[in-house]
């Protein structure tokens, strides 16, 4: 055991994957030109739009960030399930489940102090993200219903329940859109100080979120648990570990970030719940956790970046005429090339034929 | 009588194992031909590759004379040979003369000629007595009327080169009679026989000769008239005498640390695996169990570590009774467990080697709180202990994966006996495929642990390593186990008829 061995190949590991990561971008982003070229138009431009919309001033990155926000968090909750081998698949409704609840608070309890609002709306989120995840892992448990499908009805049930409400009950007489009365103010989250930026403390909240379930996963006798479990069911059993319980865990936690996912996006940046207001927040975030390899830590970038192809894509567009679907092809490169290791065989292939020594 | 078969210096390997080394086996036309030997010993293998499923490295096959070679098993049938797997592979939702005539139906213009299919089916099996009623759905269908089915199939397809693998393994006693009446008529008319199997009775009953293989190679073919189970079962298991015992001294045994009484263990599809087993193992004793695989060794050790629900019986633990506890109860209590299978049961490969390590230990003081696991306490234990046990690995926080089978395993015991607590040792094939000096070593850490005073039941399909590591061994054969006493110069033979079912 020399750690010198351990360090190279420590360093090894990280310049492989810096390397992986950029090739997949080049990749993507050549892909993504040929595709505006064909539509006749220059890609340069395009990209240079879209870079500018994205992270072109101060504002823009903070409005950036804050558009990471709800990805962090459901990022946060895809990783969460898919360490544990919980394929939730429904985060898109444990999210809106989680945004309803939290506007419901918002707008239907007046004159707390703003911090006890602001933490009954997030709290109430998480709560009902979390219940929205409970049937599926209970007929998971209790008769084998495999949660892929059962989590991807509950999406459905969430989505059209809430349009729903919104729609009907809890219909805003004032509003153009379905959707709810706007919050107290006291249940908005404050923005950071970037005057003109809708940045606030939703950002703060998803990074520490990250950092915790990175330090429950990696420090705690639970998340070790959801690990072992993740890698092996078989082992964790046998070993003597709750195996159950933590496929349990697993879920509701999941449910609970997406479900405040909902809440921060609510109460930091719509100040209401309006029918259909996610534009794949749910969807995103499984993809972002793994973009990051479902490491919590690595979901912060994932999702910073994600946010900002998304909010360049409407820049790009405005400017120079491309349709900002066009992401929708970078975002699929990207995928493709992540999905299947393409570059990370490659890397290996040549490391191996410049150090001969490497293992 | 002319060749049939012949398979000529066969060599197959799969990555790190040999699964045929030189093997030689020629078969006449008419006869029917036993190939037996314990699990591993390569008579599936060689059978794979004669159909098709395989293809060896080296060597050459000779179908009636002439030779081919095999790529697939589209070739095989053309050639005249059949199949017959020993998990069936028929259509559930389909009728069983469809099942036969399936991607070879007889047809009236475009359409299946349904008809005549079902006569043509009928008439084949009338001519051997196999009593199939074809217009049986496959679901509706007994076991035995199944494999009938798959014969017929073989057959329809032309087939006069039968292969069986292990064919009475899942029929009664009396629907074995009927396959065996069936194949001697078979054998009768022309046909080949080629019947895999370890059961030696079966064999005996059968078989006009019986090749065994052990190891991959084979170890002889004999006239089976002119042989017994005994001559057959020493073939299988080796002929050495029990060499110069890993064991010094006798073992000073104590007070009993593990007793069980009357168990009775239920497999995942409801069949008895494991009935009315009795055993006590003292303190400082190593009991063996021998046998054939799939006699319900799997079943006892993971009834005995609180895997798998035990129907009835008791089981205790220095006179505490712990049947039916949870896994984790019973490991607190002092059980160790050293499964059979390392890679799918005894590690996480994607978890890093120190995560493997404390998976049976984190979950309470020194290693962990409440909440938080005591990483540097962990990793300064993973040290230890890999340094104690001998575990080769770049470092502790290497992904499991990286490591040889044979330090994955030395990362069990590590972890399994590390922490000097079991009482009782449950190893189940705690040596297989792994080097000789990985062997030695785990060989001697069981017995060490012994002389310290625990318990060690040691499950293994090795009977060597059973006979060199045991006070006393038992025998399991059909979920029964027999006592078959203490090593001395006459074990083996002992042994060797309690393998077979021969009463004690």
């Amino acid at each position: 055991m020399s750690s010198k061995v351990h360090l190279k190949g420590l360093l090894i590991g990280v310049v492989m994957q810096a390397a992986n990561y950029a090739l997949i971008l080049i990749m993507a982003l050549v892909v993504g030109a040929a595709v505006i070229l064909v539509s006749g138009k220059n890609p340069v431009d395009a990209y240079i739009a879209l870079f500018r919309g994205a992270l072109g001033s101060p504002i823009k990155i903070a409005d950036t960030l804050d558009r990471s926000s709800v990805l962090i968090l459901t990022g946060l909750a895809a990783a969460v399930a898919f360490r544990t081998s919980v394929w939730n698949l429904g985060l898109e409704g444990q999210l809106y489940a989680g945004a309803f609840a939290s506007a419901w608070v918002g707008f239907s309890i007046h004159g707390l102090p703003s911090p006890i609002h602001i933490t009954l709306c997030l709290l109430a989120g998480t709560l009902v993200g979390g219940l929205w995840g409970l049937p599926a892992i209970l007929l998971k448990l209790r008769w084998d219903v495999n949660e892929v499908v059962s989590t991807l009805m509950l999406n459905y049930i969430a989505i059209l329940f809430t349009a729903y409400l919104v729609a009907f009950p809890f219909r805003s007489p004032t509003a153009f859109m379905p959707g709810t009365e706007t919050l107290d103010a006291t249940a908005r989250l404050p923005r950071l100080m970037i005057p003109g930026s809708v940045l606030n403390i939703g950002f703060l909240i998803a990074l520490a979120l990250a950092f915790l379930i990175f330090w429950f996963l990696y420090r705690t006798k639970l998340g070790y648990e959801l690990r072992m479990v993740g890698f092996n069911p078989q082992f964790a059993g046998y070993a003597g570990m709750p195996v159950r319980r933590s496929s349990f865990l697993a879920m509701i936690f999941s449910g609970a970030l997406a479900g405040l996912g909902g809440a921060v996006v609510i109460t930091g940046f719509f100040g209401r719940f309006i029918s259909s207001f996610s534009v794949g927040y749910g969807w995103d975030g499984m993809v972002i956790s793994l973009l990051a390899q479902n490491h919590p830590l690595g979901v912060i970038p994932a999702a910073i970046f994600y946010a900002a192809l998304a909010n360049g894509a409407l820049a790009m567009q405005s400017a120079t005429g491309v349709p900002q679907a066009l992401v929708v092809t970078v975002k699929g490169t990207i995928m493709f090339f992540v999905t299947v290791q393409f570059f990370i065989a490659f890397l290996n292939r040549r490391l191996r034929q410049w150090m001969p020594s490497t293992p | 009588m002319p060749e049939a078969v012949a398979m000529l210096n066969i060599t197959k390997t799969f990555p790190g194992v040999v699964a045929n080394k030189g093997v030689n086996l020629v078969v006449q036309r008419g006869e029917i031909r036993a190939i037996v030997g314990e699990n591993g010993a390569g008579k599936t293998t060689l059978m794979r590759i004669l159909y098709g499923l395989e293809r060896a490295d080296s060597g050459t096959i000779r179908v009636k004379g002439q030779e081919v070679r095999i790529p697939n098993a589209r070739v095989a049938i053309a050639l005249g040979i059949g199949m017959v797997h020993q998990h069936f592979k028929l259509v559930p939702s389909y009728t069983l003369a469809q099942n036969i005539v399936l991607g070879v139906e007889p047809r009236r213009g475009p359409f299946v000629d349904h008809e005549r299919a079902l006569r043509e089916v009928h008439e084949l099996s009338a001519r051997y007595g196999l009593t199939v009623n074809g217009e049986k759905k496959v679901s509706d269908a007994s076991v035995g009327e199944q494999q009938r089915a798959e014969v017929v199939k073989a057959l329809y397809r032309g087939a006069d080169i039968l292969i069986l693998d292990e064919p009475t393994s899942v029929l009664t006693d009396m629907e074995t009679d009927e396959l065996f009446i069936m194949l001697r008529r078979l054998a009768a008319d022309g046909k080949t026989i080629l019947f895999i199997s370890h059961k030696l009775r079966e064999v005996l009953e059968v078989s006009d000769n019986t090749t065994v293989m052990r190891g991959g190679r084979v170890v002889g073919t004999v006239k089976t008239a002119e042989t017994s189970d005994r001559e057959l079962a020493e073939m299988m298991i080796g002929r050495e005498t029990v060499e110069v015992p890993l064991r010094e001294e006798p073992a000073q045994v104590g007070r009993r640390v593990l007793e069980l009484e009357g168990v009775n263990v239920y497999d995942s599809r409801g069949i008895p695996a494991v009935r009315e087993a009795n055993l006590v193992i003292r303190s400082g004793e190593v009991v063996g169990i021998a046998g054939v695989e799939g006699n319900g060794q799997v079943e006892l050790a993971e009834a005995i570590t609180g895997l798998q629900p035990i129907a009835c019986g008791r089981i205790r633990l220095e006179g505490r009774e712990i049947q039916n506890r949870s896994t984790r109860q019973i490991r607190q209590a002092g059980v160790a467990h050293i499964p059979s299978d390392r890679n799918s049961t005894g590690v996480a490969l994607e978890a890093q080697v120190w995560e493997n390590l404390i998976a049976v230990d984190y979950h309470a003081p020194p290693y962990s709180g409440m909440l938080v696991l005591a990483i540097n306490r962990i990793l300064s234990y993973a040290k230890d202990v890999v340094t104690r046990f001998g575990v080769q690995t770049p470092s502790l926080k290497s992904p499991t994966r990286n490591l040889s089978g044979g330090n994955v395993q030395r990362l069990v015991v590590a972890r399994e006996l590390g922490s000097n607590r079991a009482r009782v040792v449950v190893a189940s094939q705690p040596t297989r495929g792994i080097d000789i000096a990985g062997t030695e070593a785990i060989r001697r850490m069981l017995l060490e642990y012994a002389r310290r005073g625990a318990g060690v039941l040691l499950i293994s399909a090795d009977l060597d390593e059973v006979l060199a590591l045991s006070d006393r061994v038992m025998v399991m054969y059909k979920g029964r186990l027999v006592d078959a006493g203490r090593v001395d110069e006459t074990i083996r033979q002992r042994v060797g008829r309690l393998m077979t079912g021969a009463e004690p």
